[in-house]
């Protein structure tokens, strides 16, 4: 190589480098991007936005594909969830959990009883104060948290607060309540008998793998749960809760305060769950993408009835039981005072993904279940008026 | 004033003549199958108390002995008196005269109205029948159930009548302001109607009249303004055939063989839509 060709080589090999280092970066920017939209449930959203645009442009192919692939979502994928929500929730409650102890619970229960009450009262009263008592039966929509949305507003708002584990046992209380009521309600074709003795197969093998030590997750979900899955669909019950009952013979591990994130991969358990949350991930986009789709013409009365239970009726009747316990004697959580309680009241106020599940679970598809969908998408905005509210009042980041 | 009262007289002679002679238009053959057809009704006002009125005064030449209900056949209370103010009431002549009302649910209606005998539902919330050699199938579009659309699947794949004539409160097709075309529910039914032959499908929702072009082979009616009116609401589009939304409307039809006949009329009387659908014979499409 002459003098001449090596410096060329020289200022070409400068160049590459020069239009190598932003790629780079660009590539290390989408690479966060990513990761902060996967492990914030941010696909959620996301797809919310797709159907909603895709349902009112293009009405006919969006429920076309809706339908296609509404069962294979709703009824199979949602069992992961499901089962990833109980298998965090488990973590967090068991000894060196950061919700083990059950001094914590009383305040929150308290609260989601009252939410659940208040939510209840609204929404029934709006909706026979306008005669239309064919909406009744969706009352427990109403009640719904999402309870990942209120996760991540309260850990932008007040992020190293006692708020959060207050507003996640609030959100697991009223979700479990909500969902005894919805699954046995959920419209499908016919049931068949023999499904107890499916279910007593499958805990019956869940016990004797875990009697084996067997460490891996996959085993329990697809082989345990697949048979559990069949016993629910039997007995009439919604199977995307099928895998709860086989979580709790799963293999644990305590977790800190990062429930609904993407867990730390510091063991094998964890690093199991890793993989999990990635495909939970997909199937919330999907769900999100199936059921969020409504045309926006199909408000009606179980819209407002929605709005108004979700974000005046659950706040009211939260803030007031908890009124009532102080006056009875209980305390709430350490920096936590009435101001704080009304944000966590608004950031718990949205339904959305849990309330859209709800939705689907309890009315088949129509104009009815439209109007109660438009309702709850319209509750995300409770996300706002938990900000609003941090920002009136001073709370968390808003307080300097 | 004499002028005034003259002219109204004038009007009034000729609009009753006008509405007689129209009926003319259905052919009223003794061994047809003739009902009336009306949707969003039971508001308990006095618009459809007139609507009441003038169809019993159609049924002396037109002698329809079966009206059905496109739903929302009660508004606001739903207690027993108001069965009587926002139905019996209304329509005193017909009831008295023997003619059955078939009704269908729609977002307005209780549940439990399924059971008020004079809907003739037989206490469910979807159910068939047949006249002569008509079937009609009336189905809940509040809620599209894996258990109703499996019925509904049965039912028209067991029918070898000449004519299946399905009705419902949503419509798959309306050009109405406020609600329009129910797509949601289209992608479920319109496939079962295609593959099983349904030749025409009623329905309300839409406080409006309108006649949609046949959409693969079915012809649709929106008829949601028997009681309440939501004026100038029509947006027509390409797939609309006639409409009207300037007043309370109901319709009339007449099935001779494979003729279908209708006929739309106004709370006036006055006809504002007509004409005939003829039914595919065997191997047509």
């Amino acid at each position: 190589m002459t003098g001449r060709q090596a410096t060329a080589h020289a200022h070409i090999s400068h160049a590459h480098a020069h239009v190598a280092h932003p790629r780079a970066h660009r590539r290390r920017s989408i690479a966060r991007l990513m990761r902060i939209v996967l492990d914030r449930y941010f696909l959620l959203p996301i797809g919310a936005a797709i159907a909603l645009v895709w349902a009112n442009t293009a009405s006919e192919s969006y429920f076309m594909f809706a339908q296609r692939f509404d069962f294979v979502v709703n009824e199979i994928g949602m069992a992961f969830l499901f089962a990833l929500l109980t298998q965090e929730v488990l973590e967090a409650v068991m000894p060196g959990g950061a919700l083990h102890s059950w001094r914590r619970w009383s305040m929150p229960i308290v609260a989601a009883a009252g939410g659940v009450a208040g939510a209840a009262i609204v929404y029934l009263a709006y909706v026979n104060w306008q005669y239309e008592t064919a909406l009744i039966p969706a009352w427990p929509i109403a009640c719904a948290i999402d309870a990942v949305a209120a996760y991540y507003v309260l850990k932008t708002i007040m992020p190293r607060s006692g708020a959060l584990p207050f507003a996640l046992l609030l959100a697991i209380v009223t979700d479990i309540f909500g969902s005894i009521i919805v699954a046995p309600l959920h419209p499908i074709l016919e049931t068949r008998v023999g499904g107890a003795a499916l279910m007593t197969t499958a805990l019956l093998l869940a016990a004797l793998m875990r009697t084996l030590r067997i460490r891996a997750f996959w085993p329990y979900l697809l082989v345990c749960g697949s048979i559990s899955w069949v016993a629910f669909y039997w007995e009439g019950v919604h199977p995307a809760f099928a895998l709860v009952p086989i979580v709790p013979f799963l293999p644990h591990e305590p977790r800190k305060l990062d429930v609904f994130a993407d867990p730390p991969d510091d063991d094998a358990v964890h690093h199991a769950e890793h993989a999990w949350h990635r495909v939970v991930q997909v199937v919330v986009f999907l769900f999100a993408l199936v059921n969020a789709g409504v045309s926006l013409r199909g408000y009606d009365t179980g819209s407002w009835a929605m709005l108004a239970a979700e974000l005046a009726g659950r706040p009211l009747g939260m803030l007031i039981a908890v009124g009532l316990a102080i006056a009875a004697g209980l305390h709430l959580p350490r920096h936590i005072g009435w101001r704080e309680l009304l944000v966590i009241a608004f950031a718990t106020s949205s339904g959305f993904l849990i309330a859209l599940f709800f939705a689907t679970g309890l009315f088949a598809a129509g104009p009815m279940l439209a109007q109660i969908k438009i309702g709850v998408l319209g509750s995300a905005f409770g996300a706002v008026l938990a900000f609003g509210a941090a920002w009136a009042l001073r709370v968390g980041r808003f307080a300097s | 004033m004499r002028r005034l009262i003259a002219i109204a007289c004038l009007l009034f002679v000729v609009g009753g003549r006008l509405a007689r002679t129209q009926v003319a238009a259905l052919p009223a053959r003794a061994d047809s199958v003739k009902f009336a057809v009306i949707g969003d009704s039971g508001n308990g006002g006095s618009t459809q108390y007139e609507i009441g009125a003038r169809m019993a005064e159609v049924r002396t030449s037109f002698p329809f002995d079966l009206v059905i209900m496109l739903g929302d056949n009660l508004y606001g209370r739903q207690d027993p008196q108001d069965f009587v103010t926002k139905f019996e009431r209304p329509y005193a002549l017909l009831l008295g005269a023997g003619v059955l009302f078939y009704a269908s649910l729609g977002n307005h209606d209780r549940p439990t109205n399924r059971a008020y005998a004079r809907f003739n539902m037989g206490g469910e919330r979807y159910y068939t029948y047949v006249k002569k050699n008509v079937r009609f199938f009336a189905l809940d579009s509040n809620q599209m159930d894996p258990r109703q659309l499996a019925w509904i699947d049965k039912a028209l794949k067991e029918s070898s009548d000449d004519w299946k004539i399905c009705y419902f409160h949503h419509p798959l097709y309306s050009d109405g302001g406020r609600h329009g075309s129910e797509v949601e529910l289209r992608v479920a039914l319109e496939p079962l109607f295609v593959k099983y032959g349904v030749n025409v499908v009623f329905s309300g929702h839409d406080h409006i009249y309108e006649r949609i072009k046949p959409q693969k082979g079915i012809t649709y009616f929106v008829n949601g303004s028997s009681g309440e009116l939501r004026k100038g609401d029509v947006h027509p589009t390409a797939m609309t055939a006639a409409y009207f939304d300037q007043d309370q409307a109901f319709s009339l039809v007449e099935i001779v063989r494979d003729e279908l006949f209708f006929e739309a009329r106004s709370r006036t009387g006055r006809t504002v839509d007509s004409g005939v659908i003829h039914r595919p014979g065997r191997g047509e499409s």
